[in-house]
């Protein structure tokens, strides 16, 4: 089903006035966009805003209702996975896509295995699989088990492998999110060598200072409509969040009543293997003290171990004085202290369960309820989601339908609605649109202002600079520096974190 | 965007759960009540419903258990068990209540020995039970020798009798689902079970006591087992090789699953499970009604379990 028509001669993908609806709600109205090769084209927009469906009409998974999607000149009117990859569209999803047991190689050339009869040709599956990352830049053993690898590793074995199969349009969605800055560097530099070798980019990314200095051209999406597009050299970084919010969003530190002198969460001399090496750290009633370190450092082990999840070698945790027992959920519980995973997915929310079910989770394990009362339960639920403002169209759908920012506001609603004397917080605006993120932190320093005591467990100097009183600066499982946020700028913080100037 | 897309779609009214298992339990009733006249003969009906009792009890424990994401394939030679240990107890004139008491108390160890198994070793559920379910079949033929064991007049009250027209059976058997239902839907362990099967980790962070849940669960299937034994017991009148068993726990998880019941855990109901419980007992009934051979059984039993399984399947993937 294809038709040649005439078309300017360097565009590789042509967007042209596609409409899409799901049962009568507009997902994207009229909306045109041009991909060049070579270049890096920024797609950008609050959750909900239509990237996503604009990205499976480019790979196939959907198709418009109207409007035309031309591809290096040629309309495509049904394109399916297949073809779309055929014709060489890629996409390298947020959630990673690898046989995490299978080798970096094997990943690579999945399906496409080199063999003499039936048999597998491994010397050659490695040569090729080594090649393909190598000319990408990429430094990694073609022998290593996925599995094994950080995510930004295995960002770029996926990268590498739509490569290798002729991919002439990346469609990158979130590479770098979860990452610390160290491994978003990484990715964006392979993302510009690609560029620099001709493929076209589509970069999706919540990070607005990224994208201004990555993308060569800018689309923003709000509500299904396009709101602007152009050069990333037009805009700057007010325009665009007017552009994805349709009014300014102003996320600046309040002023916070001076924290009181008590001691509301202590760490002393905490270790666990070689993440943590006799980690101490006080966080006062009401003030947030930020843990800041390469993503997959100290930082990210203090959620298992303040929880309870996991016990730690040595060191104690108290919180308002009482001494927490190693490695008992309950007694971390009991004692006061809320621990808030940067991990929804696996460790934060129920998917199966309505939202009321899941803001109410521990809380009501807390009051040992017996019976389960769904009338009082959307009653007692109703405040929290109010407060932390979860959206939702239906009325009470299960906690998997809801977007990511969503998700993370009923996480917070969750363990905040708790009364918390402390709380552990680990990247808790992690995957969220900006105006989300902007809402989550007014919240945690509504947090603070009551008296609680936030340990924040950050691997972005953005989201530390905008919260935390005082920063501790970790590498390799200790700490390295420690700096009240106002004697520091974002710059000093970033160069002490990647181990610059100390 | 799907949660804008969720907005405007037409509230579908009149939308029944399990409508597709419904219909083809309703196809079933109709076929058979044109092919054959003894179908809806009462006795045959009473018949029917003193069968699917037993079947239902077990279902319903196995329901609850799968929720909370964990499986018991023992409960079947729990039944025998069971039903072996009081059979040999009221033919050697031991007290009725004296028989319940011990066959009962009995199944819960065997079940609170799986939950130890299940919960403190991290054997696989399916392993573990699995093995328990083997060994409770020998244990089973050991203790009736092989042989066959009549309890005489023993439980007729319960197996043969009668209230306002209907089976006592079928009397204990609704209690259970109501309960179990009640338990499922209302309190708060009955929702731990559905936050268990969904997100183990999640659950244990928030507070639940997931160790101990467990344990009462599995506890629970083996008491529910037990009392689908004796239930067994009565109707049948006697223990022989080969009561209760494998055939009876396979019957029992595919009616769950038919009923939509996930092996996975998170979901599950036990409206489902009824009409699984329902459909089986129908067909077998019907099967036998039109004096098929028991190969040709084996052949329709099978086909209709994968159709149900797959009306099931098409409704719940169209209502996402």
């Amino acid at each position: 089903m294809t038709t040649a028509v005439t078309t300017a001669m360097t565009t590789v993908i042509r967007v042209d006035r596609i409409t899409k609806s799901f049962g009568g709600a507009a997902a994207l109205t009229d909306v045109s966009v041009d991909f060049f090769p070579g270049e890096v084209h920024a797609l950008m927009g609050m959750n909900g805003a239509g990237k996503s469906t604009l990205v499976q009409i480019l790979s196939g998974a959907l198709n418009p209702d109207s409007g035309t999607l031309e591809v290096g000149g040629l309309v495509q009117n049904q394109l399916n996975p297949r073809q779309a990859r055929k014709v060489g569209i890629s996409t390298v999803p947020q959630r990673r896509e690898l046989v995490m047991s299978l080798t970096v190689a094997e990943n690579i050339m999945l399906g496409q295995l080199p063999t003499s009869g039936a048999m597998v040709r491994w010397h050659s599956v490695r040569e090729t699989a080594q090649e393909a990352l190598r000319a990408l830049g990429i430094t990694i053993d073609a022998d290593a088990i996925a599995g094994d690898l950080t995510v930004a590793e295995q960002t770029m074995v996926e990268v590498a492998r739509e490569v290798r199969r002729g991919g002439k349009v990346l469609i990158l969605d979130e590479p770098t999110a979860c990452l610390g800055p160290e491994a978003a560097q990484q990715i964006r530099d392979l993302v510009l060598r690609l560029r620099d070798s001709g493929v076209a980019i589509l970069f999706i990314s919540h990070h607005i200072s990224e994208v201004l200095h990555l993308a060569d051209r800018i689309t923003v999406l709000r509500d299904g409509r396009v709101t602007w597009a152009g050069l990333a050299t037009e805009t700057d970084e007010k325009g665009l969040v007017r552009d994805m919010v349709g009014r300014d969003v102003v996320s600046r530190r309040p002023v916070r009543p001076a924290r009181s002198n008590e001691v509301g969460l202590s760490v002393r001399g905490l270790c666990d293997g070689r993440f943590l090496d006799c980690f101490d750290i006080d966080v006062r009633r009401g003030e947030i003290v930020a843990v800041l370190g390469p993503a997959g450092d100290a930082q990210s082990r203090l959620f298992d171990l303040l929880s309870g999840r996991r016990r730690f070698d040595g060191g104690q945790v108290s919180v308002a004085g009482k001494k927490l027992k190693n490695g008992k959920i309950t007694d971390s519980l009991a004692s006061g202290l809320r621990c808030v995973t940067g991990d929804r997915r696996r460790l934060g929310l129920i998917p199966g369960l309505t939202i009321d079910e899941n803001v109410m989770l521990a809380q009501d394990r807390l009051d040992k309820r017996r019976i389960h009362r769904w009338s009082l339960l959307t009653r007692r639920a109703k405040p929290l989601r109010e407060r932390y403002r979860v959206v939702s169209l239906a009325e009470n759908p299960p906690v998997e339908q809801l977007s990511g920012g969503n998700q993370q506001k009923v996480l917070l609603a969750k363990w905040l609605g708790t009364a918390p004397s402390a709380v552990l917080l680990e990247d808790p605006t992690n995957g969220v649109d900006v105006s989300a993120m902007a809402e989550i932190h007014s919240l945690v320093d509504r947090l603070a202002g009551e008296g609680v005591a936030v340990l924040l467990a950050s691997s972005s100097a953005e989201e530390v600079m905008r919260l935390a009183d005082r920063v501790v600066v970790v590498r390799d499982g200790r700490r390295i520096a420690e700096y009240q946020v106002d004697r520091i700028t974002r710059d000093e913080l970033i160069a002490t974190t990647l181990g610059g100037a100390l | 965007m799907s949660a804008v897309a969720t907005l405007t779609r037409p509230v579908r009214v009149g939308k029944i759960p399990h409508a597709g298992l419904l219909l083809v339990l309703v196809g079933i009733i109709v076929f058979a009540s044109v092919r054959t006249d003894s179908f809806l003969n009462t006795n045959n009906l009473l018949n029917v419903a003193r069968q699917v009792s037993v079947v239902a009890v077990i279902a319903a424990g196995l329901t609850l258990l799968m929720v909370a994401g964990g499986m018991d394939f023992s409960m079947g030679g729990n039944v025998a068990v069971t039903t072996a240990v009081a059979a040999q107890m009221l033919s050697h004139g031991y007290a009725t209540w004296l028989t319940l008491v011990t066959a009962i108390g009995l199944s819960i160890a065997v079940g609170l020995v799986n939950g130890a198994v299940v919960t403190f070793t991290n054997v696989a559920p399916f392993v573990a039970t699995l093995a328990t379910a083997t060994l409770l079949d020998g244990v089973a033929l050991l203790v009736i020798n092989g042989m066959s064991i009549s309890i005489d007049e023993h439980l007729s009250g319960l197996g043969s009798g009668t209230t306002f027209g209907l089976p006592n059976l079928v009397f204990v058997a609704a209690a259970v689902l109501a309960v179990v239902a009640f338990v499922m839907r209302y309190t708060s362990f009955g929702r731990d079970a559905f936050a268990i099967g969904g997100n183990e980790d999640v659950a244990r962070l928030s507070g639940i006591t997931v160790s101990r849940d467990k344990l009462v669960l599995y506890g629970l299937a083996g008491a529910l087992s037990g009392l689908a034994g004796i239930m067994l017991l009565s109707r049948l009148a006697a223990s022989s090789p080969g009561t209760g068993g494998l055939q009876l726990q396979l019957t029992a998880v595919a009616a769950v699953v038919i009923g939509g019941t996930s092996l996975a855990g998170g979901k599950g109901t036990i409206g489902g499970t009824i009409l699984g419980v329902l459909l089986l007992g129908v067909v077998a009934n019907v099967l036998n009604l039109l004096q098929i051979s028991s190969y040709y059984q084996q052949i329709s039993v099978g086909a209709v379990l994968l159709i149900a399984a797959i009306a099931n399947l098409l409704q719940s993937s169209r209502k996402r």
